[in-house]
């Protein structure tokens, strides 16, 4: 969609979300994940895998494709991976790892990275300029109040 | 019953991430010969240089997608018999019909569990041993 004033915006915990443009197609989207890629062994119904990036990113990368994007003009902004609540592992760390690998195996380069550390982080994403802007903020989501807010089916709306 | 280890794959998806995914899967079912290309095109031009037993593609790829590799595939003397599972989008539900139309022999919607890929492959192969 070509409207230059929208704004996208999320808060981010533990969860990523990767800010994908491109410039040339002005064509972007935000897509926000809670877990990274499951293993093989993982018995998940397919509303489970909605949550994993691996899904997630090839969700945001075909709807962008089919708006006009081209794979090899993507750009990337990286957000989130927080380890904020003490006892739950590095699941932060982890998505950001997830994230970073991701992005490198498909040659999307990354511009803006903002990950870590223990504090929750507000993003919000101009796609049709494909900028944006980071800041941290008090209090993350629940992960069950992202499952929530995720749509029943795998739609997704692009600007 | 077919043993997983004697059949021959080949995986396209333009996502090495998903490839590779697919891939491990695979593994983890016991087949041993799994090639993977990450366009439509160069797959062709593989299974026609060497045979498999079974291709599993994505639909949504830049220049060829899946839809147009089934139907070359299907048009080739040689390798038209070869068994196409199609991996499709949740909302891609003509695909399903052009594909039935073209001959696919099954198809898994994405994001889909390991489990339902086996199912699916069990479906035409019969159970793998």
């Amino acid at each position: 969609m070509d409207e230059p004033d929208v704004v996208v915006s999320t808060v981010l915990g533990s969860c990523i979300s990767v800010c994908l443009f491109d410039n040339e197609a002005r064509v972007g989207g935000m897509n926000h994940f809670l877990l990274g890629e499951p293993s093989v062994s993982q018995a998940l119904l397919p509303q489970d895998l909605q949550r994993y990036g691996l899904h997630a990113m090839e969700i945001l990368i075909n709807g962008m494709m089919k708006r006009g994007a081209s794979r090899n003009r993507l750009r990337a902004h990286l957000y989130g991976g927080a380890n904020i609540v003490a006892g739950l592992g590095r699941i932060g760390s982890q998505n950001a790892d997830f994230a970073r690998r991701f992005l490198e195996t498909e040659g999307i380069i990354l511009g803006h990275v903002d990950v870590g550390g223990k504090h929750a982080r507000r993003v919000e994403f101009l796609p049709f300029e494909g900028k944006s802007r980071c800041k941290t903020v008090a209090h993350a989501p629940t992960s069950e109040t992202v499952l929530k807010a995720l749509p029943p089916t795998a739609e997704l709306e692009l600007f | 019953m077919p043993a997983a280890a004697a059949i021959r794959v080949m995986v396209v998806d333009d996502q090495a991430s998903m490839r590779a995914m697919i891939r491990r899967a695979l593994q983890d079912l016991g087949f041993k010969d799994v090639r993977d290309r990450g366009s439509a095109s160069e797959a062709l031009t593989d299974v026609r240089n060497e045979r498999v037993h079974l291709i599993i593609s994505d639909y949504n790829m830049p220049d060829m997608d899946g839809l147009q590799l089934l139907e070359e595939v299907r048009k080739d003397p040689v390798i038209g018999k070869t068994v196409f599972i199609m991996l499709t989008g949740s909302s891609d539900r003509d695909l399903v019909q052009k594909a039935a139309a073209l001959g696919v022999n099954n198809y898994v919607v994405k994001p889909f569990a390991p489990a339902a890929l086996k199912e699916k492959i069990e479906r035409v192969f019969g159970a793998l041993t």
